[in-house]
């Protein structure tokens, strides 16, 4: 199999192909329809902000072929934290701007009554109430990340993560095909490695 | 519950890695940089920092073949720094795999560098290296290569609002030293600064990174010369920590890289 990575100008793709091509996966970093179209998943990563995001996708003219390839042919997706933030209805980085929607819900600034740091910043554990093994086995370990905004979505059930920052966060949400992460698998060491391959093991 | 973290530094000179004193001009060979990278990769470190030391004296850039080198060994987050001088220069260092990069002497020239790097990366890329220099005075200045005198915590005020995602902060007094930190600086600094704080200067024992976990509230501390001139490791610094109540990161198995 193929995994296509999304190249949009935002940020570090050459991270997720070392870890992917340590995994055993041939991945390449393209913004080509075509190859985007042949490959069997696709990868969305990118850090950056929101609006910074939707306007890169936009002008690489990846908006509707990423919708039709994830929506409508169902082909399996994950994205990776701007990756998982892009997927919501709005986002508020710098401002308030449309995502792509695919999961109901917004994308706001990290609140800490507490008064704790923001960025969330370092390593977290993932907690789960889901009931399938790839969850399980893969929750309460440490995983990093680095973000200020977090996804606050509509419905819980398409949580499969969450993390505890001064209250439990969205940490990472599954819609059928489309898996997205907060944190950062491919900065996770070992663990982070694992989830990955799990995932994309139900595919191969 | 968020870990600290607990993150070794290497300094570059241009062609191995060195250690100063103090920021002092003849820091010590204690090896290569590949290799160093490739042991804390296989001790599962939190994070690294490598910083090209000399880089804006020298006005030279950092070493990039040498860089993707370093960052190809690890699968944790690393962090590149060393004569930044324009978005360019940051492109440069995340197109290889750098997660964060260091700024140092471009935002004392120039600190709204800070927001226009930021605006375009995200400001969870953006590090500030603050170098605290307290003088005969007994007050505490930024340290700087241009011989300006200025104030830690006036410009620590002026810059706070900006945007940015993490300091790392060293007291240039204790460097190398291994005597412990300051901590009193560090009080000082985290009732300013917001955004993680990365403790730097003065380790030589756990026992330091007791009193600084137990006397102050950050999440991050970075050392070197306790990597390069003693018998303990990361995961030591962890037990340590662990000690205080805070949370730490500990891996029950390290991978032993066969190469």
């Amino acid at each position: 199999m193929t995994i296509a990575i999304v190249k949009y100008g935002m940020g570090n793709v050459a991270s997720v192909q070392k870890v992917l091509k340590k995994l055993g996966y041939s991945s390449i970093i393209t913004d080509s329809h075509s190859e985007i179209k042949q490959s069997d998943l696709i990868l969305l990563p990118g850090v950056g902000s929101f609006k910074q995001g939707m306007e890169n996708l936009n002008n690489y003219g990846l908006l509707d072929l990423l919708t039709k390839e994830v929506l409508i042919n169902k082909k399996p997706f994950i994205g990776i934290c701007l990756g998982m933030q892009l997927l919501a209805t709005y986002g508020n980085e710098p401002e308030k701007v449309a995502g792509l929607g695919w999961i109901d819900g917004e994308v706001v600034k990290i609140e800490s009554p507490k008064g704790l740091r923001i960025p969330h910043l370092g390593w977290n554990t993932l907690n789960t109430s889901s009931s399938k093994e790839l969850y399980i086995s893969s929750s309460q370990k440490d995983y990093y990340f680095i973000h200020s905004y977090h996804f606050k979505v509509d419905n819980p059930d398409v949580v499969t993560f969450t993390v505890n920052y001064d209250g439990e966060i969205a940490a990472a949400l599954q819609k059928d095909n489309i898996y997205a992460m907060q944190f950062h698998p491919e900065k996770s060491q070992q663990v982070g490695m694992d989830l990955l391959k799990k995932i994309i093991d139900q595919y191969a | 519950m968020l870990k600290c973290r607990v993150i070794p530094i290497l300094t570059f000179n241009g062609f191995a890695l060195v250690k100063s004193k103090e920021f002092g001009s003849n820091a010590r060979m204690v090896g290569n940089a590949i290799q160093a990278a490739k042991v804390y990769n296989s001790r599962n470190v939190d994070e690294l920092v490598f910083l090209d030391i000399y880089a804006s004296d020298k006005k030279r850039k950092i070493n990039l073949q040498l860089a993707r080198l370093i960052i190809n060994e690890c699968f944790m987050p690393v962090a590149l720094g060393g004569g930044i001088k324009s978005l360019k220069d940051i492109e440069d260092l995340l197109a290889i795999g750098a997660d964060k990069v260091v700024l140092k002497s471009k935002i004392i020239e120039d600190p709204e560098f800070i927001n226009e790097a930021s605006v375009v990366y995200g400001n969870q890329c953006i590090t500030l290296a603050i170098d605290a220099i307290k003088k005969e005075d007994g007050l505490y200045y930024l340290y700087n290569s241009i011989n300006k005198e200025i104030p830690l915590f006036e410009f620590l005020e002026e810059i706070k609002e900006y945007n940015f995602g993490e300091i790392i902060l060293t007291s240039v007094n204790n460097d190398g030293m291994m005597n412990g930190f300051d901590i009193e600086l560090v009080k000082k600094v985290e009732k300013i600064i917001k955004v993680p704080i990365v403790v730097a200067g003065g380790a030589g024992e756990p026992s330091h990174f007791k009193q600084l976990f137990f006397n102050t509230n950050i999440e991050a501390v970075a050392a070197s010369s306790i990597f390069h001139f003693t018998r303990y490791t990361p995961r030591d610094i962890k037990l340590a920590i662990q000690d205080t109540g805070k949370p730490v990161r500990i891996l029950d198995q390290n991978h032993i890289p066969f190469n």
